[in-house]
């Protein structure tokens, strides 16, 4: 027996530490092999079923070794689950003496410069948003991370937030008169000095793509790096080795000149203007889209005149407002920023337009307020996977939604990850027992006017059943609205719709009334862990294919099709299933939980297709019928 | 004309493992496997719960052994690989699984129709019967047994 298995037997540490551990052949597994990997400097991809226990299976090995250890998780949430309650837990199991630190975003670090400048001029005026003010005020003289986490009593959404936080745009780096109380550079400081830093995905490839300077040592100068929902991976490091445009970067550019005008600055006239110029036109360029938000492909709308030109206006805008700032550089900290922001900004308006750029995704996206203009490679596999080899790190990458037929082909392929070694550990649960699969008989194809009905009655009979406990998971909010609009007149239940609230409080809600109904799309498909006879039934409206209209997606479809491949079979399908998997791993969370999944779409019976979802999923009972999962569900809920 | 092919079921009236009558779990393992081979499959059954019946097994297949199938109603415009139904079929498919103690009157719209002897005496008997109706008809019958 090893140092790893010696922890996770039957008298081992694992059990002295907790009740009721029992060890289990699928973890030890994945634990050994992770340790293997750690030494042979390798990289493991495993999918670990849910319950397998794979936070637990990387941090032994991970505490019991001399190696620096980045863990980098799906969100900050997860992220601070791990921190302050799995890593202790077993750091205090272990005896282990390794230092430890979490490490987030810019963005969830008190600015101590920015509070005090906003303070001085202050553009806050509402009432609740001054309140809001007060409360941070307070805190900041007290916390010692300045995570703004800690802020528990402010909402998400606060408005004071951008004003109390520095964004990469707007912060001055080590020339900060704040330098030295600076909260980030702290929690950097404490993570390249710790054994084993938590980070999420987004910072990870933050840190590698190197947009935030003076940052990148981390990444490199660890030796051992674990992916946990791994699954997100391809899209995430797509995001970050892409660039970004949006005419909000532009409004806070105007704002901030026009802080320094107003301040430090009054002299300057020109300032003032070319602060109104950029305000002016990053808001004509948002009117030349229509009022809904929209998404779309840049390359075909860049044709359209208007659009060409509005971008030609903002590039005038933008050479404008640096001609104006060269004149006052280095006369602040403040001002010079500034100009490094419209340098950045020109850049990246060039880039993010100029369509003789092969292999990448132009793509636009408005919102209510703003738009942004992207660019996205359709592969990373050129910048991601020599990462790994050139540094000699090992890395795990786990999940429990990674294979799709018991392969990982549509995931390495995209990161360009080879060789590698790789597991497939299937969960501890009895899904054949605790899990039924419906797809009702001769409902309407999801295209059909008819499916809405359909969705509708089998929602209802499905509620009634079990007495509210539902999840109603969609691929459109429009399906959503429909279903909760009409929903809400044919029964009693709370109906808890997504975008009422946030997505925590919704939760809180849902767990504590007796029956309610959860209506939700996207967000709601992953990293929703509700246990016992809370939730007994999920309903999917249909498989979850990425619109087609989604810009990115698109592009890698072209791009299959002009390397002479089938774009469906080999980027929509696994996709898909790894979508599907993940809304259907809300449903069975412990070994003692029960519930049927209902998946209203019959493509899943009746296409050649449906037999990698069905390879892909738990092994359910699979029924056709309604009113055998209705008994079922009924059953359950005696 | 059809070539009809009887195949006769060995002396157990359960299948193993499951509470679907022999000759129906051996008529879903056959289309099952001519899915494989990419034939389009016509299986035809007497009634409704027959149908859903051979829908419900053939969906509880384990996943090697999937078949993408539909019963007449629904799924797409032009059908699926394996149709099931207890009405005539309304698009032309080369091969007929026949479940219907009835020699079908639209039988000679296929090449190829599979039917069954069960080991259970009465359905024998009326396998029997359709083996005589078919010879009647001037199909060409030949024998095997299930295995």
């Amino acid at each position: 027996m090893n140092k790893v298995e010696k922890v996770f037997c039957k008298d081992g540490l694992l059990s002295q530490a907790i009740d009721g551990y029992q060890p289990r052949d699928a973890q030890i597994e994945l634990a050994n092999s992770f340790w293997q990997a750690m030494n042979d400097k390798a990289l493991l991809i495993a999918e670990a079923g849910t319950g397998t226990g794979k936070t637990f299976a990387y941090l032994v090995p991970a505490l019991l070794s001399d190696k620096k250890v980045i863990i980098s998780t799906g969100t900050k949430a997860l992220q601070e689950q791990l921190y302050h309650r799995d890593l202790p837990l077993v750091k205090k199991t272990l005896s282990a003496f390794r230092k430890t630190a979490l490490l987030k975003g810019r963005a969830n670090y008190l600015c101590p410069y920015r509070l005090d400048l906003n303070r001085q001029v202050s553009e806050v005026k509402d009432k609740k948003a001054l309140n809001d003010f007060t409360k941070v005020s307070k805190w900041a003289n007290q916390t010692e991370s300045g995570d703004i986490a800690e802020l528990t009593d402010l909402e998400e959404d606060s408005p004071v937030f951008p004003l109390i936080t520095s964004t990469i745009d707007n912060c001055l780096g080590k020339d900060c008169p704040r330098y030295e109380d600076c909260y980030l550079v702290k929690a950097r400081k404490k993570a390249i000095a710790a054994d084993i830093v938590v980070v999420n995905h987004h910072l990870y490839f933050a840190d590698l793509a190197v947009k935030d300077t003076g940052f990148g040592e981390i990444v490199p100068d660890s030796d051992v790096v674990v992916f946990d929902e791994a699954h997100q991976l391809p899209d995430i490091a797509c995001e970050y080795f892409g660039e970004r445009f949006t005419t909000r970067q532009m409004l806070e550019l105007a704002k901030d000149i026009e802080l320094e005008y107003r301040t430090e600055l009054k002299d300057v006239k020109q300032l003032g203007k070319a602060a109104e110029k950029l305000n002016r036109l990053s808001k004509e360029f948002r009117l030349l889209f229509p009022i809904d938000p929209e998404k779309g492909n840049w390359r075909v709308k860049s044709q359209e005149a208007t659009f060409n030109d509005g971008v030609n206006e903002l590039l005038e805008t933008l050479s404008f407002c640096y001609e104006v700032i060269k004149q006052c550089v280095s006369r602040t900290k403040g001002i010079d920023s500034c100009f490094e922001r419209i340098c950045h900004l020109q850049a990246v308006l060039k880039s993010v337009t100029d369509l003789s750029k092969v292999d990448v995704s132009l793509w636009y996206e408005s919102t209510h307020r703003h738009v942004s203009l992207n660019l996205t490679p359709l592969t990373v596999a050129d910048k991601f996977a020599p990462i790994r080899t050139e540094k000699q790190q090992s890395w795990l990458m786990t999940s429990a939604t990674l294979s799709v037929d018991g392969g990982f082909e549509h995931f390495t392929e995209l990161l360009g990850l080879t060789p590698h070694n790789t597991l497939v550990l299937g969960s501890p649960f009895c899904y054949e027992k605790q899990a039924m699969l419906c797809v009702p008989r001769m409902i309407p194809e999801p295209n059909d006017r008819e499916a809405l009905n359909a969705i509708l009655d089998i929602s209802q009979q499905l509620i009634k059943a079990s007495g509210g406990n539902c999840f109603l998971l969609f691929t459109s909010h429009r399906m959503m609205n429909l279903v909760a609009n009409m929903l809400e007149r044919r029964i009693d239940n709370t109906l808890l719709v997504q975008g009422q609230r946030g997505k925590r409080e919704l939760l809180k809600q849902f767990m504590a009334e007796e029956s309610a109904v959860l209506l939700a799309t996207g967000a709601f498909w992953e990293g929703v862990d509700v246990r016992g006879d809370a939730l007994k039934c999920v309903l999917i409206d249909k498989l979850p294919f990425a619109a087609p209209d989604d810009p990115v997606t698109q592009a890698r479809i072209d791009n299959c099709k002009r390397n002479g491949q089938d774009p469906f079979s080999k980027i929509q399908i696994p996709q898909a299933v790894i979508t599907l998997k993940q809304g259907a791993g809300r449903l069975i969370r412990d070994v003692n939980d029960n519930g049927v999944l209902v998946i209203c779409d019959p493509r899943l019976v009746t296409r050649g297709y449906g037999e990698s979802f069905i390879k892909s999923l738990p092994n359910m009972r699979r029924t056709r019928s309604l009113n055998t999962a209705i008994n079922f569900l009924q059953e359950i809920s005696e | 004309m059809s070539q009809i092919l009887f195949y006769l079921l060995p002396e157990t009236d359960k299948a193993p493992a499951t509470t679907v009558p022999a000759h129906i779990d051996f008529a879903c393992r056959l289309a099952a496997k001519l899915y494989r081979q990419k034939s389009k499959i016509f299986i035809y059954t007497d009634n409704q719960q027959d149908a859903e019946l051979v829908d419900e097994h053939l969906w509880q297949f384990e996943p090697e052994s999937f078949v993408a199938h539909n019963l007449q109603g629904e799924g797409p415009k032009f059908g699926t690989p394996v149709e099931i139904g207890f009405k005539p079929p309304t698009s032309g498919r080369p091969i007929l699984i026949n479940l219907s103690q009835n020699m079908p009157d639209f039988i000679r719209r296929f090449n190829q129709t599979f039917d069954f002897v069960p080991a259970d005496e009465t359905l024998k008997q009326q396998a029997r019967e359709r083996y005589k109706q078919y010879r009647a008809a001037g199909h060409q019958l030949s024998t095997e047994p299930a295995a």
